[in-house]
């Protein structure tokens, strides 16, 4: 292991670790405001890369008519004036691919906001109706919805890779592509917004007074569902711009958006599903840890990271009431 | 009529003819074996795990390796299967049960994914995801289990047995007590449940019932490798058991009968459907479950039980345990406490606090709101730590001991808001009282051999109804009971439970005035009896009337004591509740 | 012309109506193995069609019970299962290895005769009581591994490195070739796994880099065997890169381009058919198969997958007719299914697209190197034959 190594080394698992990173922001968000961990997090990353190769290769996405499917369930349960904001911005999406099919730069901004529209409307059709239920009943939904839109994948875009352009060809230094320096300046971006967005707003301190008590948010005039579908919008589209831009390093499928949440799940925990600093911080040490053991130990790289998640658990134990509250 | 589940055992012998439907029944046993281990940890404990099917494949591996590898007997693959998952379930259970409930499904997650890779990797070991071949069949008494009809009757009939065992656990202080932790951790502690042991107990059961599954499993296919025991089989087994209704043993069954059955039935009917081919049996899982967990968020079972027959309760028969009324001289120092201190963040809510309480006195606590009394009600029960000051009871420190520990020496409590458990019946609900009193674990309960001291405890709970008379609801589900027979019923389980200084939080909460007299005559009676009781409430009259004597608290400290007279004279006491400068 | 009347004869003779002859088939349809699965159905599809069309075998309609196992062993299992109980005479599948051993006990406690479309050599090696029953038309890790490594020694290859799948295939792999390798003089320097679902092998790849072997094998099959060998480019790694005929497909090379360029892979004969030289025994019979194929799925859709498939078939055929003429399946099932699988052992010299089969009671892939292994070349996005070892 020399100095060269273990440069390109750090830099494989910088580039990994924001994308966890990405993740375990919006794991933590999404279940700080609704309590729902939002495992099928992974598929929405995955279903912006591979609608835009679908677009790019001039046919209309299976994820689209998902989409409207579920933006009329959320019109059918929304009562009233509710019930326009999903049919018109269906609309509006189903417009915009179509004119992606033309012009193939629309095809990213269609990409992202079929997965912001998608997310939005999963909130309001499968978890608001689920009123006040316990936050293991919407972690049994989370897995239910992620078992579907995987195998929903499946059949959309069918079981091999593909490889979409990147945004920038070449590299900057060893180890580096121009596209890894985009995905690390999004990262940062976007760290840097939700930080601004929750520290200076009004909305966004809102959004963080609604997470730790529904009920006061009420009284104080911020609504929960809104709350909530804010919440997956930002989760979502976080999501939508990671997938876009990761996926000409990796080659998207529909299966591998699931261990890409999964690690950045166990950095979320890392942070005790409370914390965005612990949780990124913990994002870069898992995407470190993995660098190294596939180095030294690469059959079991997978199994050492999550059981990265052991010390974790028994330092949080240690902080545990014997009986709790 | 509980012996009726051995007509499962009828099943090989109707479907004989149909061999493809043997193979069905054999997967519905496995899997409904695994299904009841979750009735045990979410269906009774409220927990959940991901890492169900990491149990199996700790039982399947265990005994491939010890068949294949070293020639040893199926049968001693069946114990260290068993003890592996054991193993292992304390290893995952003790790191995670403490933590707060939804820690412990996102740890088995990672447990799962791990143990699966693990599996895979190592080659050496398992075999790889080629896995292990030709696991010799299993042999009952020289008889070769080697096809599938006799197959089904060996899982069968350990199927029955499993829910004979559950329905033991069920009917038992442990299954009252997990069904009350589920509820409430705090309820339950304050009768002398430890909710991390008994969580932890739960999670062993469940595990080692999963291990079972797998060491059968592995003899059935008689080929073992890691893809039955991933998560997707996990939380396969978790569809089933919630779709079908966790809460009920007849629930999780049906789940595994209807998704073994569909499965197939699925994958024929849905590329039909759609017209194209494809597994679409993901994407109708999915939505089944999401389906289910909004219109029928408790499973498919309550659905059907309400047209079945309800089972008629009994009135207990036995001699009930014995009841002591409190011993010892009147006036005698049973609880003390000295300098409490207790603060949260900036704000001292208990400052320098003392008081005793003598045997068979009723003492008011007393004070206006946010003065601290709950607070102090709280330190003594053990439900949170002071930061300065002690308590004794009966000449014992108890400072700092959780409330599980601290009721099994004679003190109970009840709460302000009634924390009764809806879904058992008054005579349950009274006999949760009887926890600390009764001693069969878990080894006895799921033998059956708990039945006389459990008909005991429940005639003690009989007997404690009878004295605050509300035997005659006995079998009623607790929840239809009015506000002033919930409190009743709280002081029915404090006594059952043979406490000798009750601590009652608030109760002539939510009373109204008939009711609350008969609430005072009852306590005054058991004052007789020689019960120490102190009283937290703001009911004046109800007080005044009642107590001995009075201790006042303002801004957390003890501004007065004395009779009900003397403390109503005090002008501190009067400036604090009108605000007066005497 | 004399079978088919004395057929229809036998058709009017008999009291009994004649029930179509069913062949179960298992393939991995979906799930990681369903690039190779899906092939195989549609061959198996293709197969019914052109019987519905050309009356079936000896006089009997012929229907293959099509089943999908996922990729899971349990499925495959209850396929299997289900199979025998539909009174199949033989069965066709699965896809993959694991697959494969899972429903051995199956079909070996219902007898019936099996051939199977998946790899290992553990399938069908050695013939006991348990493989008495089943064969399989795929090459095995073994053959193909040995081409590899003839291939390698003939460019003066010393060192190798490995990076695989952590499953059942790159397992296989890594076993096999090291052990060709080691007959062969190579060494393996280094050994690494990575995961279908990984994002980046960077890690292993440095750690390959190190040893600067003269030649890296990838373990791999279908797209997600590009990564290594991208990977591997950008670090700049100079010597050969060999990748496993798990990555004979179209969308290999479209996901690869140009870093893909120059790969060497061992592959059936059918990959190239067009290119192999004019003596080749399966020339004709892969050219056949192509030919039929593209025409229902289009110019450059077969895949060698698929083949396997027909092979099973093409060995089938045959023993089928022989078989009926010793038993009839509608009296006796069981002798049937026996005759059936004494008659598919009886195969001796049968041309199909992937080499020329000849069974025996202790061989059971029945394929010799020399007629069932080329080495090909990815050149401007296409294969290019580049050695046969006859």
């Amino acid at each position: 292991m020399d100095a060269t190594i273990l440069g390109l080394l750090l830099l494989d698992a910088l580039q990994n670790g924001v994308i966890y990173g990405l993740m375990a922001v919006g794991l933590v968000l999404v279940f700080a405001v609704t309590r729902v961990i939002l495992v099928p997090i992974g598929e929405l990353l995955m279903f912006a890369p591979l609608s835009l190769v679908w677009l790019h290769s001039g046919k209309l996405p299976g994820t689209l008519a998902l989409a409207l499917a579920l933006g009329l369930l959320w019109a059918l349960l929304a009562r009233g004036r509710g019930g326009l904001w999903p049919l018109l911005g269906g609309l509006g999406l189903f417009l915009l691919f179509l004119l992606a099919l033309k012009a193939p730069l629309l095809a990213y901004p269609a990409s992202v906001l079929l997965v912001v529209y998608l997310g939005v409307a999963t909130y309001r059709v499968f978890f608001q109706p689920m009123r006040e239920a316990t936050v293991l009943a919407y972690l049994i939904m989370a897995v239910g919805l992620h078992v579907a839109y995987q195998g929903l994948g499946l059949v959309f875009f069918g079981p091999e890779q593909y490889r979409p352009a990147p945004l920038l060809s070449g590299e900057v230094v060893v180890g580096l592509s121009w596209q890894g320096v985009l995905v690390l300046l999004f990262a940062g971006a976007a760290v840097l917004g939700l930080y601004l967005f929750f520290r200076l707003s009004l909305y966004g301190k809102a959004l963080l007074a609604a997470a730790q008590n529904r009920l006061g948010a009420r009284l104080s005039g911020i609504r929960p569902e809104e709350a909530g579908m804010v919440a997956f919008a930002i989760a979502s589209l976080l999501a939508g711009i990671s997938g876009l831009l990761l996926a000409p390093l990796i080659n998207a499928a529909y299966f591998m958006g699931f261990m890409l949440g999964l690690k950045g799940f166990v950095a979320a925990i890392l942070g005790g599903l409370v914390s965005y600093p612990v949780a990124l911080l913990g994002a870069l040490l898992v995407g470190l840890f993995e660098s190294l053991t596939s180095f030294y130990a690469s059959a079991y790289k997978e199994a050492l990271v999550f059981l990265l998640l052991v010390p974790a658990l028994f330092l949080q134990s240690l902080r545990a009431r014997a009986v709790e509250e | 009529m509980r012996y009726l589940w051995f007509a499962l055992l009828l099943l090989p012998l109707l479907l004989a003819p149909f061999p493809f439907y043997l193979t069905l029944l054999n997967f519905f046993a496995l899997s409904a074996l695994v299904a009841l281990s979750l009735y045990v940890l979410t269906g009774l404990g409220g927990m959940t795990s991901f890492a169900q099917a990491a149990f199996m494949g700790m039982g399947a591996y265990a005994t491939a390796l010890l068949t294949v590898k070293g020639g040893f007997s199926p049968w001693l693959g069946l114990l260290l299967g068993l003890a592996l998952s054991f193993l292992l379930a304390l290893v995952l259970g003790g790191l995670t049960v403490r933590l707060k409930g939804h820690f412990l499904p996102l740890s088995t997650i990672a447990w799962q994914v791990a143990l699966y890779i693990l599996a895979g990797n190592l080659v050496g070991l398992t075999g790889g995801h080629t896995g292990l071949t030709d696991l010799p069949p299993l042999l009952l008494l020289g008889l070769p289990l080697d096809n599938t009809f006799r197959y089904a009757f060996l899982g069968l009939f350990l199927l029955v047995l499993s829910v004979l065992a559950l329905q033991n656990l069920r009917e038992s202080r442990l299954g009252r007590a997990l069904l009350a932790l589920r509820g409430d951790a705090l309820a339950a502690a304050s009768f002398g449940v430890d909710p991390a042991g008994l969580r932890l107990k739960a999670f062993l059961l469940a595990g080692v019932m999963a291990g079972l599954a797998g060491f059968l499993y592995a003899h059935f296919l008689r080929f073992v490798n890691p893809t039955p025991f991933s998560l997707e089989a996990s939380i396969k087994y978790l569809v089933m058991a919630v779709a079908g209704g966790v809460g009920a043993i007849p629930g999780v069954l049906l789940g595994a009968a209807l998704f073994t059955g569909l499965e197939d039935w699925l994958k024929d009917l849905l590329p039909l459907l759609l017209g194209r081919q494809g597994n679409y049996e993901t994407i109708a899982y999915g939505l089944v479950l999401a389906a289910i967990l909004i219109l029928a968020p408790r499973g498919l079972w309550p659905l059907l039980a309400r047209y079945l027959p309800q089972k008629e309760g009994r009135l207990p028969q036995e001699a009930p345990l014995p009841l002591k009324p409190p011993s010892g001289a009147r006036g005698e120092v049973v609880l003390e406490a000295q300098g409490l201190r207790k603060a949260f963040g900036g704000l001292l809510a208990v400052s320098g606090v003392s008081f005793t309480l003598r045997r068979g006195e009723i003492l008011a606590l007393i004070g206006p709101n946010g003065a601290g009394k709950t607070t102090v009600f709280n330190l003594i029960t053990g439900a949170i730590l002071p930061d300065g000051g002690r308590v004794f009871l009966f000449g014992r420190e108890i400072t700092g001991l959780p409330p599980y520990r601290i009721h099994p020496l004679g003190l109970g409590r009840t709460f302000q808001h009634p924390h009764l458990f809806p879904e058992l019946s008054v005579l349950e609900n009274v006999a949760l009282g009887t926890y600390a009193r009764t001693r069969a674990g878990f080894p006895q309960v799921l033998l059956g051999l708990h039945r006389k001291e459990e008909g005991r405890a429940l005639a003690l709970a009989y007997q404690a109804l009878k004295r605050v008379g509300l035997e005659s609801l006995a079998l009623e589900k607790a929840e239809r009971l009015p506000a002033g027979q919930q409190r009743l019923l709280e002081i029915a389980r404090v006594l059952a439970s043979g406490a000798e200084v009750l601590l009652l939080d608030e109760p002539g909460a939510g009373l109204r005035a008939g009711e609350k007299r008969e609430l005072a005559h009852l306590l005054r009676s058991l004052s007789r009896e020689g019960y120490t009781i102190l009283i937290v409430d703001h009911d004046m009259d109800l007080i005044m009337g009642l107590a001995d004597r009075v201790v006042v608290m303002n801004y957390g400290e003890k501004i007065a004591e004395g009779t009900p007279m003397e403390v109503q004279r005090n002008p501190l006491v009067r400036a604090a509740y009108l605000g007066e400068v005497a | 012309m004399k079978r088919w009347l004395l057929a229809g004869l036998f058709l009017a003779l008999s009291a009994l109506a004649q029930g179509a002859l069913k062949v179960g088939v298992v393939v991995s349809a979906t799930g990681p193995a369903a690039s190779l699965g899906i092939p195989e159905r549609n061959t198996m599809l293709l197969i019914q069609e052109i019987l519905e069309r050309t009356g079936g075998v000896a006089g009997r309609k012929v229907q293959f019970v099509i089943l999908d196992d996922a990729s899971d062993t349990t499925q495959a299992v209850r396929n299997t299962r289900r199979l025998v109980e539909e009174g199949v005479v033989a069965i066709i599948g699965t896809t993959t290895t694991p697959a494969s051993l899972g429903m051995i006990p199956v079909v070996t406690e219902a007898r019936v005769p099996t051939i199977s479309l998946a790899a290992s050599k553990d399938i069908i090696h050695p013939v006991d009581a348990q493989r008495f029953w089943v064969f399989k038309t795929p090459q095995t890790e073994e053959l193909m591994a040995r081409a590899i490594a003839a291939d390698m020694v003939a460019r003066g290859v010393k060192t190798v490195g490995y990076i695989g799948f952590n499953d059942a295939y790159g397992e296989g792999w890594a076993r096999f070739f090291e052990a060709e390798a080691r007959a062969k003089g190579l060494q393996v320097v280094v050994s690494e796994r990575y995961a279908r679902t990984d994002t980046s092998v960077t890690g292993q790849v440095l750690r390959i880099l190190a040893r600067r072997p003269d030649a890296v094998l990838i373990g791999a099959s279908g797209t997600p065997a590009v990564l290594p060998q991208r990977t591997l480019r950008e670090r700049g790694y100079g010597g050969l890169i060999y990748q496993t005929h798990g990555v004979a497909n179209p969308d290999f090379l479209r996901v690869g381009g140009k870093d893909v360029e120059g790969t060497l892979l061992p592959a059936g004969p059918i990959l190239v058919a067009e290119q192999l030289p004019a003596g080749f025994p399966s020339k004709r019979v892969a050219l056949d198969y192509i030919q039929r194929y593209e025409a229902k799925h289009g110019i450059g859709s077969y895949s060698t997958f698929g083949a396997h498939a027909w092979d099973a078939w093409l060995i089938l055929r045959p023993a089928l007719e022989r078989a009926l003429r010793r038993a009839d399946p509608d009296r006796d099932l069981a002798a049937f299914r026996a005759a059936l699988r004494d008659e598919i052992e009886a195969t001796r010299g049968l041309v199909a697209t992937h080499g020329v089969f000849t069974f025996s009671r202790e061989d059971h892939l029945g394929l010799r190197f020399e007629d069932s292994a080329v080495m090909v070349q990815v050149e401007d996005g296409r294969w290019k034959l580049v050695r046969t070892f006859r």
